[in-house]
C-alpha cells in the first residue's frame, strides 16, 4: 500500500474513533462542542510520556484514553448541569481553556509544540478504530445504550422510569472524552508531532457535525459520517481546481491568489449540513434506515413462545 | 389495619403565587379502581405530578403503602410500585415497541450487569423476552421491531399503558388514556385495564369521559379550581350537588368544557 | 496615569464586541438560537469592504470604489448574508419529537453555514490579512495626557447608538412588541396574531445591520482585515454575552465592556499570551456559577437550544 493511502486510512480511523468520542454524550443529548480540548488532552499526554519519558506507543495510548477520560469524569459533574445552549458554550469553552493552557505550558512546548518520537503506522489506528465501532456496537446493545437513547428522546420520562439521568449523561461523557482522548494520542504517534493549532474550534466543530450527519440514533451513523466526511474531499481531488479558479474569477480575485486546499472540502462540508438540516435533520442512518435492511422478524414468534 | 396502596394528606401546590391544588387528601385501596375527574384545569395532572414526583408538593404528605415518599426521588417511586403513563403519548419515538417496554423494566434492572449485559447481540436476554411476552399478552406482538414514531395513535396509546405495566407496579397512574380514541377503541381499552386489574394491579385514571369512567371505575375523586369536591362511588357521582355545579354553573365562563361535562356526564 | 490609559483603550476595543455582543443575545434572547454565524458576518463585511475598495464590484461591474461607499455595500451584502441564514434555519424547521437533536438544527445549521462563508472568502480573496485603504490621516489626539483614537471613539458612539435604538425598538414599536411575544412564547404569539413568518426575518436583518456595522467600524479603527478576523471578535462577544446573562442587551453591553477589560488588563499583566485562558476561564466561571450572568433572566436558551 502506498504511503498516499496508508496516509488517509490512518485520518480515518481517527476520525471514527473521535466521531464516536462526541458521538457518545450527542447520543445521550449532550451536544458536545468541545471534542478539539479532550483530543488535545489526550494527544498532549500520550507526545509528552514518548517525548520526556519514551514510553512505549502502548503505554502511552492507554495513558492518554484514562487522563482524558478522567478529565471528562471530573468536568462531566460541574459542566452537565448545563442544558442547551449552555452546555454548548461550556464544552465549547472549556476546550478553549485547555487550548490556552497548553499555548502557556513551557514544559508541553508552548506556541511550538511537541515531537513525538515514536511513529505508528496506519495499521495501529485502523485495528483500534475496528476495536472502537465493536465496543460502541456493544454498548449500544446493551441496556445502557437504550437507556442513552430514552435519555436522548425525553429526560423527564426517563428519569420516572427509574433512569439515573445524571449517572448515565456522565459516563456517555467520560467514556467519550475517553475515545477522544484515544484519538488524540493516535494524532500524536501518526503525525509525530503535536501543535496546539491543530486543536481548534474548527476540530471541534467539524466532528459534531460528522457525527450529526451521519445520524446519531445508531452506532452507524459516526461511522458513515467520519468515512463519508474524510474520503469525500479525497474524490474530489481532481474536480476541485477548475471550481476553484471559476469561483476565484466570479468575485473578480486576481488568478494568482492561492486558496488553502482545505477550503472547498469546508465549503462542501457546510453546503451538505445545511441541506441535510432542511431535508434530513436526523442525520444520514435512521433507526427506520437500519430496522429496514434487517431480516423480518416472524409476527408470530413472540406469540408463539408465550404460548408455549 | 392495612394502610390505603395510596394516601394523600392535605396537599397543596402552587406556582407563581397561584395555587393550583388546595389542601387535597384522599386514599386509594389496594385493588381498587379509582377515577380522578373534574373540569379542564381542575389540578388533575399536576396532582399525577405531585404523586409521580415531578413536581414536589409545597405542604401535605404523600404516602404509598404507608411510607412517606415526599423526600424519595421521582426516579425512585417507580422502584417503590407505581408507574404511570402520560396525557400526550410520550414514548420514545426512536425506539422500537420492544425497547419502549424494556425501558419501562428499567427500575428493576438497573443494577451495573443488567446495564451492560446485551439485550439482543448475542440472542434475546430474559429481559427482551418477557418485554416481548408481555406485549404478546396485550394483544401487541405485531410490531415489537417497528419504530415507535411510525405506528398509529391507538396503538401507541396502548403500548404507553404497557411500558408502565413492565415496571411491575403495584398502583398504575393513567392520564386520560381514552384521550383521542374512537368509541370503539375506548370499549377495547376499558376490557384491556380492566383485564389488567384482575391480575390485582390498583388503577387510578384522570379521565374525560363518563361512560369510559363508569365502565372501568368503583370509586370517583372529583377535583375542582384544585379542591376535592367529591369522594364516593362512581355511581352516585352524577347526583352529587357539588359536582353538578362545578360542571354546569361554569357554562357562562367556559361555554365548552361545560358542554362537553354534560355530554360526558349524561352519556353515563 | 496608566490605569486610566488601559480603561480608555478597554472601552474602545469594548466597542466592537459590545455590537457583536449584542447581535448573538438578540437571536438566543428571542429565537432561543445562537447563531454561529454571526462572527463570520463581522468578518464578510470587513472583507467585502476591502474587496470593493481594493477590487471593485464583482463581474468588473466597476472600478475601486470610495472606501465609505464599500463599506455600506458590505454591510448591505452582511444583511443579505444573514437573511439567506434566516431562509435556510428557520423557515424549514418543524419540530416533530422535540428531542435533544431537534433542538440543535438551527445551531448545525449556523455552523454549516459559518463554514460556507469564511471559506469561499478564503477561496476568493486568500488567507492574509489585507490592508484596508480607510481615511489617511492619523486620526489620534491627546486628551489630559491620555491617548484616544478617533475611529474608536466613533465607533463606542455608534455601538451605544445603536444599542439605544434597538432597546427602543424593542421597547415602542409594533415589531418590537412582536418580538417580545415570540421571545416570551412562539406559540402564544401565534395565536396573538403575531405573524411568526414575516417577523423573524426582522431579527435576522438587525444581526446583518449590527455585524455589518461592527465589520465596517473595525476596518476602518484597525486599517486591517482578514478572513479570520471573525473568531476572535466571535470568541469575545460570546464571553461578553454570557457574562451580561444571556438574552439582556444592556448586559452584553456590559459584559462586552467587562471582557475588553479583562483582556487589556491580562495582556498588561500576564502577556497576549493568556488572553485565552483569561476570557475563556471568565466565561467557563460564569456559565457554571451564575448561568443567569449579571442580567440574564434564568429562562431563555435553557432546556432548548
Amino acid at each position: 500500500m502506498g504511503g498516499y493511502w496508508s496516509g488517509i486510512l490512518a485520518i480515518l480511523a481517527i476520525n471514527v474513533i473521535f466521531a464516536y468520542g462526541i458521538f457518545l454524550p450527542v447520543a445521550t443529548g449532550q451536544l458536545n462542542l468541545g471534542g478539539a480540548g479532550f483530543q488535545a488532552v489526550g494527544a498532549y499526554a500520550a507526545a509528552y510520556m514518548s517525548y520526556t519519558y519514551d514510553w512505549p506507543v502502548a503505554l502511552t495510548l492507554i495513558l492518554a484514553m484514562v487522563v482524558t477520560g478522567g478529565i471528562g469524569f471530573a468536568v462531566a459533574f460541574p459542566i452537565l448541569r448545563l442544558r442547551g445552549v449552555y452546555l454548548v458554550l461550556g464544552t465549547f469553552a472549556f476546550a478553549e481553556v485547555v487550548a490556552g493552557l497548553i499555548l502557556n505550558s513551557e514544559t508541553l512546548g508552548g506556541a511550538i509544540g511537541l515531537p513525538v518520537p515514536a511513529f505508528v503506522d496506519y495499521e495501529v489506528p485502523v485495528v483500534l478504530a475496528a476495536l472502537v465501532t465493536l465496543f460502541v456496537f456493544y454498548l449500544m446493545a446493551t441496556r445502557f445504550g437504550l437507556v442513552m437513547r430514552a435519555v436522548h428522546d425525553d429526560e423527564v420520562v426517563s428519569d420516572l422510569m427509574g433512569v439515573s439521568l445524571r449517572g448515565v449523561k456522565v459516563a456517555a461523557f467520560a467514556v467519550g472524552a475517553g475515545l477522544c482522548g484515544l484519538a488524540g494520542g493516535l494524532y500524536a504517534h501518526t503525525f509525530t508531532y503535536v501543535e496546539i493549532q491543530a486543536f481548534n474550534a474548527l476540530v471541534s466543530i467539524n466532528v459534531l457535525l460528522f457525527v450529526l450527519l451521519g445520524g446519531t440514533q445508531t452506532a452507524f451513523g459516526p461511522l458513515i459520517g467520519a468515512a463519508f466526511f474524510t474520503l469525500l474531499p479525497e474524490a474530489l481531488r481532481v474536480l476541485l481546481p477548475q471550481l476553484q479558479a471559476s469561483v476565484a474569477s466570479l468575485f473578480g480575485a486576481a488568478g494568482d491568489m492561492r486558496a488553502p486546499d482545505d477550503s472547498w472540502r469546508f465549503v462542501i462540508l457546510g453546503c451538505v449540513t445545511v441541506l441535510m438540516m432542511v431535508f434530513r435533520p436526523e442525520g444520514l442512518v435512521t433507526r427506520t434506515l437500519v430496522e429496514r435492511f434487517k431480516p423480518r422478524r416472524r409476527s408470530g414468534l413472540a406469540a408463539a413462545e408465550a404460548s408455549a | 389495619m392495612m394502610p390505603p396502596l395510596l394516601a394523600l394528606q392535605g396537599v397543596s401546590k402552587s406556582f407563581g403565587g397561584l395555587e393550583v391544588i388546595t389542601d387535597v387528601a384522599f386514599n386509594v385501596e389496594a385493588g381498587g379502581r379509582t377515577a380522578l375527574i373534574g373540569p379542564n384545569g381542575a389540578g388533575k395532572t399536576t396532582l399525577f405530578n405531585l404523586i409521580s414526583g415531578v413536581y414536589r408538593q409545597d405542604k401535605g404528605s404523600i404516602a404509598l403503602s404507608g411510607e412517606d415518599i415526599s423526600d424519595i426521588a421521582s426516579r425512585r417511586r417507580i422502584g417503590l410500585g407505581m408507574a404511570r403513563s402520560f396525557q400526550n403519548i410520550r414514548l420514545m419515538p426512536h425506539l422500537s415497541v420492544t425497547e419502549n417496554i424494556m425501558l419501562g423494566q428499567q427500575a428493576r434492572a438497573g443494577s451495573l450487569a443488567d446495564m451492560l449485559t446485551p439485550l439482543s447481540l448475542f440472542g434475546r436476554t430474559k429481559w427482551r423476552r418477557e418485554a416481548e411476552e408481555l406485549l404478546g399478552r396485550m394483544g401487541l406482538d405485531t410490531y415489537p421491531g417497528e419504530v415507535v414514531a411510525t405506528l398509529p395513535y391507538g396503538i401507541r396509546k396502548k403500548i404507553e399503558v404497557v411500558r408502565a405495566l413492565a415496571a411491575s407496579p403495584k398502583l398504575l397512574l393513567l392520564d386520560e388514556p381514552a384521550a383521542g380514541l374512537n368509541p370503539t377503541e375506548t370499549a377495547a381499552l376499558s376490557d384491556f385495564l380492566a383485564e389488567i386489574a384482575e391480575t390485582g394491579v390498583t388503577l387510578l385514571v384522570v379521565e374525560h369521559d363518563m361512560g369510559f369512567v363508569r365502565s372501568l371505575c368503583d370509586h370517583a375523586v372529583v377535583l375542582n379550581f384544585g379542591r376535592k369536591i367529591y369522594d364516593g362511588p362512581t355511581g352516585s357521582v352524577q347526583e352529587d350537588p357539588d359536582v353538578l355545579e362545578a360542571y354546569l354553573g361554569r357554562r357562562n365562563r367556559n361555554e365548552d368544557a361545560a358542554a362537553s361535562a354534560r355530554e360526558g356526564i349524561h352519556a353515563a | 496615569m496608566l490605569i486610566a490609559q488601559q480603561l480608555v483603550n478597554s472601552l474602545m476595543l469594548g466597542s466592537v464586541y459590545v455590537t457583536v455582543a449584542v447581535a448573538f443575545t438578540l437571536t438566543i434572547g428571542i429565537l432561543n438560537f445562537l447563531n454561529f454565524t454571526i462572527p463570520t458576518l463581522f468578518m464578510l463585511a470587513g472583507m467585502m469592504g476591502w474587496a470593493f475598495a481594493e477590487r471593485g464590484l464583482p463581474f468588473g461591474l466597476s472600478g475601486p470604489l470610495p472606501w465609505p461607499l464599500a463599506l455600506a455595500l458590505a454591510i448591505v451584502v452582511a444583511i443579505v448574508a444573514s437573511l439567506v441564514v434566516e431562509r435556510f434555519t428557520f423557515r424549514y424547521l418543524k419540530a416533530r419529537y422535540g428531542d435533544a437533536t431537534e433542538h440543535a438544527i438551527p445551531l448545525v445549521s449556523s455552523l454549516g453555514f459559518l463554514l460556507i462563508f469564511e471559506n469561499l472568502v478564503r477561496i476568493a480573496y486568500g488567507t492574509d490579512a489585507q490592508r484596508f485603504p480607510g481615511p489617511e490621516a492619523d486620526l489620534s489626539v491627546e486628551i489630559g495626557g491620555l491617548f484616544v483614537r478617533l475611529p474608536q471613539v466613533v465607533s463606542l458612539v455608534v455601538a451605544l447608538a445603536i444599542v439605544l435604538a434597538l432597546t427602543i425598538l424593542l421597547r415602542r414599536s409594533n415589531i418590537g412588541r412582536g418580538l417580545r411575544a415570540i421571545a416570551e412564547n412562539p406559540d402564544a404569539a401565534t395565536i396573538l396574531g403575531v405573524d411568526v413568518h414575516r417577523i423573524v426575518p426582522v431579527v435576522f436583518v438587525l444581526t446583518g445591520v449590527l455585524c455589518g456595522l461592527a465589520g465596517a467600524l473595525f476596518a476602518i479603527s484597525y486599517g486591517e482585515v482578514s478572513p479570520t478576523m471573525g473568531d476572535d471578535i466571535g470568541t469575545k462577544a460570546i464571553a461578553g454575552m454570557v457574562v451580561g446573562g444571556l438574552g439582556s442587551i444592556w448586559g452584553a453591553v456590559l459584559g462586552g465592556l467587562i471582557v475588553a477589560l479583562t483582556e487589556t488588563m491580562t495582556i498588561n499583566y500576564f502577556g497576549a499570551d493568556t488572553v485565552q485562558v483569561a476570557v475563556w476561564g471568565l466565561l467557563l466561571l460564569v456559565l457554571l456559577l451564575r448561568p443567569q450572568g449579571l442580567f440574564g433572566h434564568n429562562a431563555i436558551g435553557k432546556g432548548k437550544l
